[in-house]
């Protein structure tokens, strides 16, 4: 502003005197305009937002609000309490000792071959929604993987055959696409987040769950752990993440497993 | 005498220039590391040139963590519009009850709040491809969906934006579907359904820095 103005002074009287406010100008402006912009993002106007903007952008966020109840909230809280321990005190541990002594690419072939093994909840699930073009894909890759793939420790279908693992299913993503609304959250022991229909879907997935019907059940539950350490070394960090995000984490981790939920359901 | 003005002019700015080059040499810095932007109409664009610059910071070796902070504020302070996201994480039902000066108090906190965590969280995924998807036109903005993606994982992220006073700006952002704006909001009325507003600016306050 100070600069067009001088400038525009400068033609009619070509003065040395303006060139001297002209040279004062830009340098002035040099160094004022950044400190100009810093000022700028610590001053926060509360009222940049016209009220009906507002309105339309609270209608916006409410459709996708959604209510859970919670019954048994202070019960809830207890078991939150108690996971979070054990994550810290027990998994997160026993974790980092996993990850040490397991090298990357023995990670992800475990990995895989979970991801293998588990096809049948997603395969049967993805049936019940209809969806028989993803269930074609899963059983390709289930086909593929276990045969070339060694069992499913490797992954060919993706990397010669170009089949992507689809967006997981699960039987409680399938009660839902049914009608079956949340009914209420629940956390579980070890289990953690889920609500009374998620918890129905599960109880539903242990039966389609091949690990399910290893004999004797140690080996059983043996096999389950490695296969629940071994993908939560993939997530290390992400719930130290969130809680650090949280001003309440129960109500923090209630409202993104809820939304989280939606989102898998919506797919 | 109009040659001792304008001697006196030029001291006169060079001191200024010398005094404000004492005053901040982060600025010259901050200069070279904020994003070019051809286009500011396309909100793609604009995501794209903002996201380039602070994963380059990030993944710069020679910055000091305090100095890669205050680039990335400068950086995306631009493009975040704090307030709106504060009204709406209060929602309708409670904003008009606080007072200005609460109002203004919560503003601050809540934009420090979202600041330090939005550095938080990209810091986690600056290994990873960004990959940004034509945006969504809607009544009042845009949403552009984005992906993350690496060898082990893909995360999927929604930008909200709508212009204010010509500018694109952002007032939330979703991760893996999950808003951030409507969690606060959870928390918020959780707070208000048993306390007031002041615990939630108290609480605010308290939060460790991450």
């Amino acid at each position: 502003m100070t600069l067009r103005r001088s400038e525009r002074v400068f033609k009619s009287n070509g003065m040395k005197l303006f060139w001297a406010i002209v040279i004062l100008g830009v340098l002035t402006a040099g160094c004022a305009a950044p400190e100009k912009t810093l000022s700028s993002n610590d001053i926060i106007s509360t009222e940049s937002l016209a009220n009906d903007d507002f309105d339309l952008l609270e209608e916006e966020l409410t459709t996708e609000l959604i209510e859970i109840s919670d019954p048994l909230e202070p019960l809830n809280r207890v078991m939150y309490h108690v996971n979070d321990g054990l994550y810290f005190w027990v998994l997160k541990p026993v974790t980092e000792v996993y990850t040490n002594i397991t090298p990357k690419p023995a990670k992800t072939g475990i990995r895989n071959f979970f991801g293998n093994l588990t096809t049948p909840v997603r395969f049967v699930s993805c049936h019940l929604q209809g969806k028989t073009t993803v269930a074609d894909v899963e059983l390709n890759r289930f086909l593929i993987n276990t045969t070339a793939g060694i069992l499913g420790f490797g992954d060919p279908a993706k990397d010669q055959h170009g089949l992507e693992p689809p967006a997981k299913e699960d039987l409680g993503q399938t009660l839902a696409t049914y009608g079956l609304g949340d009914g209420f959250y629940i956390v579980w022991p070890l289990l953690g987040p889920s609500t009374l229909r998620d918890s129905a879907g599960k109880l539903g997935g242990v039966f389609l769950n091949p690990i399910y019907y290893v004999e004797p059940a140690e080996i059983a539950i043996g096999i389950s752990t490695t296969g629940f350490i071994n993908e939560n070394s993939f997530h290390i960090g992400e719930y130290e993440n969130l809680k650090s995000d949280a001003i309440d984490s129960y109500i923090t981790i209630r409202e993104v497993y809820i939304q989280y939920r939606r989102k898998q359901i919506k797919e | 005498m109009k040659r001792c003005l304008f001697i006196l002019l030029i001291l006169l700015a060079a001191i200024q220039t010398a005094g404000a080059n004492d005053k901040d040499p982060n600025e010259l810095l901050l200069a070279k590391w904020d994003a070019v932007i051809e286009d500011p109409n396309d909100p793609n664009e604009l995501l794209q040139a903002k996201w380039d610059a602070v994963t380059k910071v990030l993944q710069s070796e020679d910055l000091d963590q305090n100095v890669k902070e205050k680039i990335i504020d400068k950086i995306i302070s631009p493009i975040f519009d704090f307030s709106l996201m504060g009204k709406l994480a209060l929602g309708r039902t409670h904003w008009p009850k606080l007072t200005q000066p609460q109002r203004e108090k919560f503003t601050l906190l809540f934009a420090k709040r979202l600041k330090d965590s939005y550095r938080e969280k990209i810091s986690l995924y600056t290994d990873e491809k960004a990959l940004l998807k034509p945006a969504i036109q809607n009544k009042k903005g845009v949403f552009i969906p984005m992906q993350l993606l690496s060898v082990d994982r893909k995360i999927d992220i929604l930008y909200k934006l709508r212009k204010v006073d010509k500018c694109w700006k952002v007032y939330d952002v979703e991760i893996q579907g999950v808003s951030i704006v409507l969690t606060y909001r959870s928390q918020f009325n959780d707070i208000l359904r048993k306390g007031t507003v002041e615990d939630i600016l108290s609480k605010l306050e308290k939060l460790p820095t991450p």
